[in-house]
């Protein structure tokens, strides 16, 4: 198998997803050159509206990864982190960006312009392992960065309570007053409440859209999932709206006109874990046996609504709700998901990547496997990879997996 | 040291699988932990007996039907275990956040082994009054559930348990001061062995064989595996396996201080400061020598340093589970930092067979060797 280096675009919004990605790197340098303070954040927690809402420009590290995988910069970046000593059994995540702040970064012809150094740092204590240590590295390449402790409970969706909740909204508001005093900005209530309707409008509009791929043939792919790059950097502002209120426009038509991805469409596929992104083509790689991958981890990540009128509570439970996806995780809450988007989406079979570089999506999947199964009759089957690094990653290897997987399903759905 | 001395704790550890059993079996209810954070004296008080998980070293078939292989040794062997029914005597399972494999494995034991009882405790990263009171809401949540899963709470028994489990810090940590003085008559592995048994016997029975230990400590005479040792400190995750300090010993170092999980980050400090027991207690955590998965490498980098003066090391051995990410990603800052104050660093990284001995004790020969040279 040749390797699939691009992925087939079917999306027009797609090209407009393109023009999105520009403007927001070109945003953050931009503010940079304008004295606009700039914060490097982890993503997939409430302080992105915060930021938004006080006019300070938010960057989110861990996301400029796939950048970098995009753009074949990963190898260079390993070289550094790893001659700094950091472990090849690390995340990619962590030693890509490391890498990066500590060599390329400074080099003018970075994609976009680069990422512009940090005048705040929003350090986390709460998430992933990895993301705590990235964030801790990025403390020491920039010692004149103010630095926000964050604390945010780690504790599984279903066992959130009251006392989490509080804690969490404290953490908000220390986290506004530290940023009052650091950067003179103030917040506006109001246009907090504008911006939490718009977070919220955002996650509504990402249901919406993920409902459209109930349909046969499925209008869009997983190969379309970076669509989600505006839910991860832009959430809270208009331009994410605009942008996924096209998306949904797109898809509805393609959906009501019958408009699938693939013309025949055999075999609807979950993906579960996060993406290659150095191989995004990689999902149209089942299409030769007319499967595609119609839905991902990712398609219940911003399955979540916000209260305008209550917005620190509301970015509080964001953030409570979205980190177990990647850390806090019960198999019991990743089971639910996984199952509800197989009945939702019509998924005859899964794909678990059994991914290196991300220990709390991946421990469970055995369990997920069995559930599938047993509850549902679901095949599925294992592919050993990494999201960042590709030596991580043998395509024979999954060739061979891929082949003898797609035919066993053709051969289930035959015979049924 | 004289095999005798170390030999009830050695006999403890050996038995205590049986003894758990046993215990179990006439209906006292054991309650495993995997991380040093978990607050047994909550679990001691509502008279509950709590356990460590241990993994120790050989085969996990079983437990690749459910993890990949690129989980610390530890875990995979703990699981092992419990696979095999070596587990059976405990009624439930308690985790502190520490790292993503703990609480994913967390997740896994309740599902393969069937456990009714399991809670999570979300311990606060930054040390603030709110994050104190926080903290007090989650432990207050764990003694309600404690409770309601069989056990009786009150603050007086709270206090009675963090008295205990004072008396047993406080003499684990004199015989950490005496190797610090280079006074002590135990050897790594000994120290270690005795560290050990407090993990899966009673506290109340631990305390005895410690007690009666301290009473006869002054007459043992530690054996040297090399006539000039070059003294050491030993920092990593969990060792489940006290004969990787005797390696090291017999390679020539000497281990005089660690920064372990189950050595000084275990003990230290021995008591907390409050003016009720639960405030006592939560001074205590949030105060720990830290686990690198709960802090920042700079400010272990400092710690460390403390302790390398103190007791006089001359280098670093991160010896470390294979796959350990808050291990892994803290040594770089801390190589650079030791190294730039004139501390060598070497990293050993272990797995669930430990049969690498003989390359092991080539590099750890070939780094004395250097220290020594530098010290010369």
């Amino acid at each position: 198998m040749e390797k699939q280096t691009k992925s087939n675009k079917r999306l027009k919004t797609a090209k407009e997803l393109q023009k999105v990605v520009t403007e927001y790197y070109h945003q953050c340098t931009a503010a940079k050159v304008e004295g606009k303070p700039v914060g490097w954040m982890p993503p997939m927690n409430g302080a992105i509206e915060i930021f938004y809402a006080m006019d300070l420009q938010p960057v989110f590290p861990e996301n400029w990864s796939p950048v970098c995988a995009a753009f074949g910069l990963t190898p260079q970046n390993f070289e550094v982190s790893e001659q700094m000593g950091y472990s090849r059994d690390l995340c990619g995540y962590l030693r890509n960006i490391i890498g990066y702040v500590n060599g390329l970064m400074n080099d003018k012809e970075s994609p976009f312009g680069g990422l512009p150094e940090p005048d705040i740092l929003l350090s986390p204590g709460g998430g992933c392992v990895p993301v705590m240590k990235i964030f801790q590295a990025i403390e020491k390449r920039f010692p004149d960065a103010k630095v926000f402790f964050a604390d945010l409970p780690q504790v599984p969706v279903e066992d959130i309570r009251e006392h989490h909740v509080a804690y969490a909204i404290c953490e908000m508001r220390r986290l506004i007053g530290f940023l009052t005093e650091v950067t003179g900005h103030r917040l506006d209530e109001e246009k907090l409440k504008n911006t939490v309707a718009l977070s919220d409008r955002a996650c509504e509009l990402w249901d919406e859209i993920m409902t459209f791929r109930r349909y046969k043939p499925v209008p869009f792919s997983a190969a379309e999932m970076g669509i989600m790059f505006v839910m991860v950097t832009l959430q809270g502002t208009q331009t994410a709206v605009d942008f996924l209120t096209k998306v949904r426009d797109e898809v509805r038509g393609k959906a009501d006109s019958g408009m699938g991805v693939i013309e025949n469409e055999k075999l609807r596929l979950f993906w579960d874990n996060i993406p290659l992104w150095y191989n995004m083509g990689l999902f149209n790689y089942f299409e030769k046996f007319g499967g595609v991958v119609v839905a991902e981890t990712y398609s219940a990540a911003w399955s979540l609504r916000m209260d305008p009128n209550d917005p620190i509570r509301s970015l509080a439970m964001k953030s409570l709700t979205s980190y177990p996806l990647v850390s806090c995780v019960s198999i019991s809450k990743r089971k639910e998901m996984v199952l509800k988007a197989c009945r939702d989406y019509a998924i005859d079979g899964v794909i678990f990547h059994r991914n290196k570089s991300c220990v709390p999506i991946t421990l469970g999947q055995m369990e997920i496997k069995r559930e599938l199964e047993y509850q549902l009759g679901i095949p599925s089957v294992i592919i050993d990879a990494d999201h960042m690094d590709d030596r991580n990653f043998s395509v024979a290897q999954f060739q061979t997996r891929a082949d003898a997987f797609m035919e066993m399903l053709l051969n289930k759905k035959m015979n049924s | 040291m004289t095999p005798d001395s170390v030999f009830p704790f050695k006999e403890a550890i050996r038995t205590s699988e049986e003894r758990l059993s046993a215990l179990s079996e006439s209906g006292k209810k054991i309650i495993g932990y995997f991380c040093t954070y978990t607050p047994v004296e909550i679990i001691h008080a509502t008279g509950l007996i709590p356990v460590r998980i241990t993994g120790g070293y050989g085969n996990t078939d079983k437990a690749y039907q459910h993890v990949p292989d690129f989980i610390c040794p530890y875990m995979k062997r703990a699981l092992e275990k419990a696979l095999d029914g070596r587990y059976d005597y405990i009624s439930g399972l308690i985790q502190g956040y520490t790292c993503d494999a703990a609480c994913g494995m967390v997740n896994i034991w309740k599902d393969a082994l069937k456990l009714d009882w399991v809670h999570s405790i979300p311990i606060p990263y930054n040390d603030t009054p709110e994050s104190s009171d926080y903290f007090k809401a989650v432990l207050d949540e764990l003694v309600q559930n404690l409770s309601a899963f069989g056990g009786d709470f009150s603050d007086s028994a709270l206090n009675g348990s963090l008295n205990l489990y004072h008396r047993i810090r406080k003499i684990q940590y004199t015989l950490y001061q005496q190797r610090y003085q280079g006074k002590s008559n135990f050897t790594a592995s000994d120290l270690m062995t005795i560290m050990d048994a407090g993990d899966v016997v009673p506290p109340e029975d631990y305390l005895c064989l410690l007690e009666d230990l301290s009473k006869r400590l002054p007459n043992h005479r530690r054996n040297q595996h090399h006539r000039f040792p070059v003294p050491v400190l030993v920092s990593g995750s969990l060792i489940e396996r006290p004969e990787v300090m005797d390696m090291i010993e017999s390679s020539g170092g000497r281990i005089v201080a660690d920064d372990l999980c189950n050595g000084l980050r275990q003990i230290f400090p021995t008591d907390g400061k409050g003016e009720t027991p639960m405030d006592r207690l939560i001074h205590r955590t949030l105060n720990r020598f830290p686990c690198p998965s709960r802090s920042r490498a700079t400010d272990r980098g400092r710690r460390l340093l403390d302790i390398l003066t103190q007791s006089r090391a001359k280098g670093i051995i991160f010896l470390i589970q294979k796959f350990c990410t808050p291990h892994l990603a803290d040594i770089p800052i801390l190589s650079e930092l030791l190294k730039a104050k004139g501390y060598p660093a070497i990293v050993i990284e272990m797995d669930e067979s430990w049969k690498m001995e003989g390359q092991v004790k080539t590099r750890l020969e070939g780094f004395f060797e250097m220290l020594g040279e530098d010290r010369n």
